[in-house]
């Protein structure tokens, strides 16, 4: 079976690889990048199925990206988990109308945003 | 030229009339008076004593030829004793005759004497004659010829005096008999003409009169363009009717006079509602200027703000704000020198305030020339915010009515720019709170991302350790792991709860109120908390008498219920009982959430609902919370027009009770 490539875009180095080895440590292949650009840069060279992205980075935020890789027939069908570090309601409906398949708050629990992807992932499979 | 009749005309001739009727009836009554009275005198001087006279005469004469005859017959000399004693009587009854008889009766009463005189000249004979001789019996019967002769005259004349009498009498009778008709138809003729003259009289003043009161109870009645007919009717009605007329028209002038100022009151009163309905002074200040140039007919009209106005423009005048080249003097002159509520006007007639203004303003004014300046304080209370002036540059000048309406004019302009900057003054503190609030908005955004941030790393990796995913810790590691991920999970719920008490706070989600029944988000708040409950072993009973329909955020008070369940989950140890009961209460919502958990200190309760406040006991057995629900709760059920209030004894459980108002 072929492993899961994830695409980690937080420009929280600390987020980033905390992100980062949780996935790694639940088996799944992370690609990290510190901001929009790169992400979209990845997104499109690695074609990961999965990418965590923070909603407020410098330069790209994590809704312009999401809206960019839905609008990229080649990464339209990613899955798409937004980090919020905002409660208002505008920032959730704004990450679900530019595409994004779920959202996480911050402060996250890790497992919690394990066990949201591996939802994802299967009902993706299934 | 007729001359018009006057009732005084009128009365003067039907006077006239009857006291010339009467005069004529006098005169004819005192005539005949007169003349009875010269025929009563005649009769009595002179007629009857000459019929006395003729009488006697006779009888002298008589006696005398009885003693002759007597004497002539007998011869007895006592006999002619009596002729003697008549013939010396004749000659006075004879002059007495003479005297008494007029020059048309002479020739009668001489005719008498004569065949007197001629019978004496025989009776001298006779007497000298023998008695009882033959001569003397022819003597006696010449003598009683003669005699017949004189006694024919004297009863002639006897006759014509008896006739004279008659006639008298006659004359008397018929004069008091024609006197007493003619006196009757004068009376009666007087009596018409004073009936008719009152007729005719009454008509000429009465009709006329009529007309004119008819036209007095017309214009009481309120037909007021009721006139009287000055064309009708003597000279004194036409003159009352024309003062009738005239003071109909004063009237109407004071009428049309008290209309004008009527509606110029109007006109004053709606320009002082548009002035006032200005939020901008400049707009209030130019309303005043555009409406009093057009209802007080002035030339020029302005207005000057006192020094330190600086926030609203110096002066303006008619036209445009600009003011013009002889009004620039004007307006530069300061107006400090009024006080509120002064007056002051150019000219003398009207009630000057008693307020002199300073040489510069008066040579200002001057300078305009303008015939008539009013210059009128603009006041709030005793503060004056500047001045109004009106000129008229070719009069007239102000009337005390004038000014009364400008001042009416200038008190609604005080308070229209005393509104106005208040309200300008509302608008700057509320854009410059809108602007904090935005500010802290935006800060406590700007916080919670910033807090979240690292928050996240500490609990991520908090978690990470724990779950041994760095390799297995030790029993005091975990414990410290614990405390670490406790007091981060404690300040991941202040910075929530604080960001929800802002946001509360300053009435973000006011404006999300619908239609809500409480009853459902009881029971959704019953499932939410009902897990946590079965963990602590707490029994939850719930009551809840639905539907109870609120006009309300949902959100709000989904917070409410959960932070109220939470808590008294939270001071219930295990054993214990949360009661939840929901109904309706007239026109309220009743929600009790009561609890047999360890209670709030008495002393305490007060402050229960102050933000980070937490009760000592809680704190002591060290019961995590964050100080901050109960704060929430409070504020979210003032802003739904609620009421809550706490009744708890330490120990024995706490009752919380929230009234709201039902939709």
């Amino acid at each position: 079976m072929a492993v899961t490539v994830v695409l980690v875009a937080d420009d929280d180095a600390d987020i980033r690889d905390l992100v980062a080895f949780k996935l790694e440590q639940s088996g799944l292949e992370v690609i990290a990048v510190e901001d929009g650009q790169a992400a979209l840069e990845q997104a499109k060279a690695h074609r990961p199925t999965l990418a965590v992205l923070d909603v407020s980075m410098p330069g790209l935020s994590g809704i312009d990206v999401c809206r960019m890789l839905r609008a990229e027939p080649a990464t339209a069908g990613m899955l798409i988990i937004m980090l919020t570090a905002r409660v208002q309601e505008q920032d959730v409906e704004g990450g679900f109308s530019a595409g994004a398949d779920d959202y996480v708050t911050k402060p996250f629990s890790p497992r919690e945003l394990v066990s949201r992807i591996q939802a994802l992932l299967s009902r993706a499979r299934a | 030229m007729r001359r018009d009749p006057t009732v005084g005309r009128l009365l003067t001739r039907s006077f006239a009339v009857l006291v010339a009727l009467i005069v004529c009836s006098g005169v004819a009554e005192m005539t005949t008076v007169l003349v009875q009275h010269r025929v009563v005198r005649e009769l009595s001087t002179h007629v009857q004593p000459l019929e006395l006279a003729n009488a006697r005469l006779r009888a002298v004469l008589g006696d005398a030829q009885r003693g002759l005859r007597g004497y002539l017959l007998t011869g007895d000399g006592q006999v002619l004793d009596t002729y003697l004693v008549a013939r010396s009587e004749y000659t006075q009854a004879s002059l007495n005759l003479q005297g008494l008889a007029t020059a048309a009766e002479e020739p009668a009463v001489e005719a008498q004497l004569a065949r007197a005189d001629v019978w004496w000249a025989l009776a001298e004979q006779q007497r000298r004659a023998p008695p009882r001789s033959d001569d003397a019996a022819d003597y006696v019967t010449e003598g009683k010829l003669l005699f017949q002769a004189f006694v024919s005259e004297n009863e002639a004349f006897d006759r014509a005096l008896a006739r004279r009498v008659a006639t008298l009498q006659r004359r008397s009778s018929w004069l008091g008999g024609a006197t007493v008709v003619m006196v009757l138809v004068l009376t009666l003729v007087a009596a018409a003409a004073a009936g008719i003259m009152a007729l005719v009289t009454t008509r000429r003043i009465t009709r006329p009169l009529g007309g004119v009161v008819r036209v007095l109870d017309e214009r009481g009645a309120g037909r007021l363009d009721a006139r009287a007919d000055t064309g009708r009717g003597p000279t004194e009605i036409r003159a009352v009717a024309a003062a009738v007329n005239a003071m109909a028209d004063e009237r109407e002038r004071i009428r049309a006079a008290e209309r004008d100022v009527a509606r110029l009151r109007s006109e004053v009163r709606e320009l002082g509602y548009r002035i006032r309905a200005h939020l901008r002074v400049r707009d209030a200040i130019g309303e005043a200027i555009r409406g009093l140039a057009g209802t007080m007919n002035a030339d020029h009209v302005l207005v000057r703000m006192a020094p330190g106005q600086t926030d609203v423009p110096q002066h303006a005048s008619l036209g445009d704000e600009h003011v013009d080249g002889r009004l620039a003097a004007l307006a530069a002159c300061d107006v400090g020198w009024l006080s509120g509520g002064d007056v002051w006007t150019t000219d003398d007639a009207a009630p000057a305030g008693d307020v002199q203004p300073p040489e510069a303003e008066i040579r200002a004014c001057a300078e305009v020339g303008a015939e008539a300046v009013l210059t009128v304080a603009v006041s709030v209370g005793e503060e004056c915010l500047g001045a109004l002036t009106l000129l008229r540059d070719h009069g007239p000048a102000f009337t005390p009515v004038d000014v009364r309406l400008v001042e009416v004019v200038a008190a609604d302009l005080g308070r229209g720019v005393h509104l106005a900057r208040l309200y300008e003054r509302e608008q700057h503190l509320v854009a410059r709170l809108q602007e904090l609030d935005t500010a802290k908005t935006d800060f406590m955004s700007t916080v919670s991302h910033e807090l979240r941030t690292p928050l996240t790393s500490i609990s991520g990796y908090v978690e990470l350790l724990l779950d041994a995913e760095a390799g297995e810790l030790n029993a005091p590691q975990g414990k410290m792991l614990d405390v670490i991920g406790r007091n981060t999970r404690r300040l991941r719920d202040l910075i929530e709860e604080m960001l929800i008490l802002s946001k509360i706070e300053s009435g973000a989600f006011s404006t999300s109120r619908e239609p809500v029944d409480l009853a459902s988000l009881v029971e959704h708040a019953v499932e939410v908390i009902a897990p946590a409950a079965a963990k602590a072993e707490v029994t939850l009973h719930i009551a809840v008498d639905g539907p109870l329909p609120l006009h309300a955020d949902p959100d709000q008070l989904d917070r409410v219920l959960m932070n109220l369940l939470a808590n008294a989950v939270k001071f219930t140890s295990g054993g214990g009982e949360v009661r939840v009961t929901a109904h309706r209460d007239g026109t309220e919502i009743v929600l009790v959430v009561a609890d047999t958990g360890m209670g709030i200190p008495a002393a305490e309760q007060k402050a229960l609902f102050t933000r980070f406040f937490r009760a000592s006991n809680a704190v002591r057995q060290a019961v995590p919370g964050t100080g901050l629900g109960l704060a929430i709760v409070s504020t979210v059920v003032d802003n739904h027009d609620g009421h809550i209030e706490v009744q708890s004894t330490e120990g024995a459980g706490t009752t919380f009770t929230i009234r709201l108002p039902a939709a």
